[in-house]
């Protein structure tokens, strides 16, 4: 009797510890049930990247600690997150998560969209008058079944940095069209110059990127577009050809001097060559602007200067593939959708996306952006963005495959191009995997929106 | 003033009563209750954390499930495609029975060779087994970081060799289809055998000495005493340790995932990298668990053929 007692007091307090433990927790009261005079809590999660905190940090202090001035009773509260998507796609679908959700592109929004997990945002759009700052076809990437679930950011591109003082030094003008930039090439490669600094050693999504240049700039965006909407096969002769000379320059050595090369080399080896001059130019997109500098003049070690111009096309036209680098959206589970819609709208003003080009060098929305707010920046910053922002407005752009391409067809575009180069399957044979896996996708709704085209007969 | 004998001696246990355990209700209450209520923490962690996610597993891999938002039932058929369709399966699958067939070997040999080697050192011995071990120690991704610059063509020791006037080396191991896998199994076994040899080493010094003793008054040699003494003498580790590695070969994923992701050209595919990209590439969460399982299916198999060779009367 004396120890019977205790020991079943010590047991059932066990027993109660980890039945309390195993009971949900008890949920938060929204932040408007606490009264009108509340204030409002606005999560958002910023991703920060191997890079480190320096450019969210920066779009903290530029834009939303501004904001937190600006507005009585609203504070977004932003959280420094590795990873980000991983984590965000798993809060969100537990039912938890920031009230701002960001995803990679408009082709992750999709599936969450479907899911419910996002707040149709077709009304604040009308209310709040973003048709107006968007570009015209911007707002149709974030439609899902005709409702508005997001709102594109990071509008990027890519282009063809090249080394001008080796260029220069050697009186090679720049390329104007695809079949001058493959004779381009010939020639650096005799003079015993790398024609071009590519690897996919760190990123082996690099592949889609030349990928997806040259179905664009060989067979052009019209035929991308029709193909992308159904209506023409990836297996068409044009396309067949771009893939074949992307296999040639690849076989040639033309890009890091060999093949294993291509697959072992890093980006801060690829982008010292090119600042060197043992490589001439490189394909890369608008999100390398901020800093190939590094890579050239006294600092890097060298006495060379590098330039931009638009990847040159077949037809000569300047081609810009629009991509988008990630969207923003509201929780459907967010307490305070109101606060954060006018929180977006803030953020995708034309004043709050010069702020975040010009000071933390974070590519911009598809808005439109003065000359005068972009004072300060880089010329070839600008003139990139320029080109890019114009052929958006215009219409007149070429898809990049991670925008405008379903999950299942764009990484089989990546992964299974290696085999053609290896001499596994052909370039007929790759493209027609592509046509039936897109097929497939595009039977099953799976396709992001492509917005429409005038496509000239 | 206590002596010595009353001060050490214990005091008499205290009467217990009927209530104390002694009734039958109180020992079934001891014998059975009390170690389940104990065992019960655990158990719900385990039923949140592993049988949980294994039963819905086993549900995904029959749906068309993307990751996020509800899947579709489609019976049996992600089965068919890992059957009958898919070559990436078929490669990966392949990779891995390479890849096991390198680690049932080679860091076996090299292991037990240098563990019989090291047993006989006396001094300075604890210096090589700690330097042996340390990069066991080490993080994945340190390793290969290490390693993927060791090896590349232009920083590394080939690169070095050449500067030197020995060619031929500087070659992007990591970027030919026919040497990648094998140089992904050398870097993850340079990380490895260390610690199978520390655990053949512990096994090696429970064996008596006498036995090494006798060998060598009957005249036998350094390779009979290994034969007849050492294996027979740590066979118990070396099976344990062949199943372990057998099962871990299926697993493998990072050392892989962080030198090529699976390339090129799917040279160094393996089932743990391609269940990654299904399920978070491609968004087929679904077909991704339904990998996962004959992954779970095939140390199943491991494990069985163990325990049936064991019940056969094989000393394992």
């Amino acid at each position: 009797m004396k120890t019977a007692v205790p020991r079943t007091i010590f047991v059932f307090v066990i027993l109660s510890l980890v039945l309390a433990a195993c009971a949900p927790a008890t949920a938060p009261a929204p932040a408007g049930e606490a009264g009108a005079a509340a204030p409002i809590k606005l999560t958002h999660w910023i991703g920060v990247g191997t890079g480190g905190s320096q450019q969210a940090e920066c779009v903290i202090a530029n834009v939303i600690e501004p904001y937190n001035e600006m507005t009585e009773g609203v504070t977004v509260e932003t959280v420094l997150q590795s990873n980000v998507w991983e984590a965000m796609r798993t809060a969100v679908a537990g039912g938890g998560g920031p009230d701002i959700v960001t995803t990679p592109g408009p082709s992750f929004v999709y599936e969450m969209a479907k899911s419910g997990q996002l707040l149709p945002l077709s009304d604040y759009a009308d209310q709040l008058g973003w048709a107006d700052t968007f570009a015209p076809w911007a707002l149709s990437l974030g439609l899902v079944d005709g409702e508005l679930y997001s709102v594109p950011h990071e509008l990027e591109t890519l282009i063809l940095y090249y080394n001008k003082t080796v260029f220069e030094e050697n009186g090679w003008p720049p390329p104007a069209t695809f079949d001058e930039m493959v004779a381009l090439s010939e020639q650096i490669a005799d003079a015993g110059i790398i024609p071009f600094a590519h690897t996919n050693g760190e990123w082996r999504a690099a592949n889609e990127w030349f990928v997806g240049e040259f179905l664009n700039h060989v067979a052009g965006p019209d035929n991308v577009y029709l193909a992308l909407i159904g209506q023409k096969p990836w297996t068409d002769p044009e396309f067949v050809e771009a893939i074949d000379h992307l296999t040639d320059m690849q076989l040639k050595g033309w890009f890091m001097g060999g093949l294993d090369r291509y697959y072992t080399g890093t980006d801060d080896e690829r982008r010292v060559m090119l600042g060197d001059g043992v490589a001439a130019m490189t394909i890369e997109g608008t999100w390398a602007l901020d800093n190939m500098s590094n890579y050239f003049g006294e600092a890097a070690g060298n006495a060379n200067e590098w330039d931009i111009i638009p990847v040159p096309s077949v037809t000569g036209e300047d081609i810009y593939d629009l991509g988008i680098g990630s969207t923003y959206s509201i929780n459907a589970a967010s307490p305070n959708p109101d606060a954060a819609a006018d929180f977006l709208t803030y953020y995708f003003s034309p004043e709050s996306q010069a702020t975040l080009l010009v000071e933390c060098g974070v590519a911009p929305a598809p808005v439109t952006l003065t000359e005068e707010q972009l004072t300060g920046l880089d010329p070839r910053f600008a003139k990139a963005f320029a080109g890019l922002t114009q052929a958006s407005d215009e219409g007149n752009y070429g898809y990049t495959t991670w925008t405008f391409w379903p999950p299942k067809s764009d990484v089989y575009i990546y992964e299974e191009i290696e085999k053609v180069w290896a001499g596994q399957i052909t370039s007929e044979q790759y493209l027609q995997g592509l046509q039936d896996l897109f097929q497939q996708e595009l039977e099953a709704g799976d396709i992001p929106p492509i917005p429409e085209r005038e496509v000239s007969s | 003033m206590a002596t010595s004998d009353q001060a050490v001696r214990p005091s008499p246990p205290a009467p217990v009563s009927r209530q104390d355990g002694r009734s039958p209700w109180g020992r079934r209450y001891r014998k059975y209750l009390v170690p389940w209520l104990f065992a019960l923490p655990i158990l719900l962690i385990n039923v949140v954390v592993v049988i949980g996610p294994s039963l819905s597993a086993i549900y995904y891999s029959l749906t068309d499930w993307s990751g996020i938002g509800a899947g579709e039932f489609i019976g049996l058929e992600n089965y068919r495609r890992i059957l009958f369709q898919d070559m990436n399966y078929r490669r990966a699958f392949l990779n891995n029975i390479a890849w096991l067939s390198f680690f049932l070997t080679v860091p076996f040999a090299v292991s037990l060779f240098a563990a019989s080697m090291l047993a006989r050192i006396r001094r300075g011995s604890m210096f090589f087994r700690t330097a042996l071990f340390i990069p066991y120690v080490l993080p994945a991704v340190i390793t290969a970081s290490i390693w993927r610059n060791l090896l590349s063509p232009t920083l590394g020791i080939g690169a070095l060799l050449s500067d030197w006037g020995i060619p031929g080396l500087d070659v992007a191991w990591l970027g030919r289809p026919q040497t990648a896998l094998l140089s992904i199994a050398f870097v993850d076994n340079w990380h490895f055998w260390g610690f199978l040899m520390v655990l053949f080493l512990s096994a090696m010094q429970g064996i008596p000495p006498e036995l090494y003793e006798a060998a060598r008054i009957d005249g036998a040699s350094r390779w009979q005493e290994f034969r007849h003494i050492t294996v027979p003498g740590i066979r118990p580790t070396i099976v344990f340790m062949l199943l372990m590695v057998a099962i871990w070969s299926f697993l493998v994923f990072d050392y892989v995932w962080i030198l090529t992701q699976g390339g090129p050209a799917g040279s160094s595919e393996v089932l743990g990298t391609l269940v990654y990209k299904e399920a978070f590439m491609r968004f087929e969460a679904g077909y991704a668990s339904a990998i996962g399982l004959t992954m779970s299916f095939l140390a199943g198999l491991i494990i069985s053929l163990f325990l049936y060779l064991r019940r056969r009367g094989w000393e394992i």
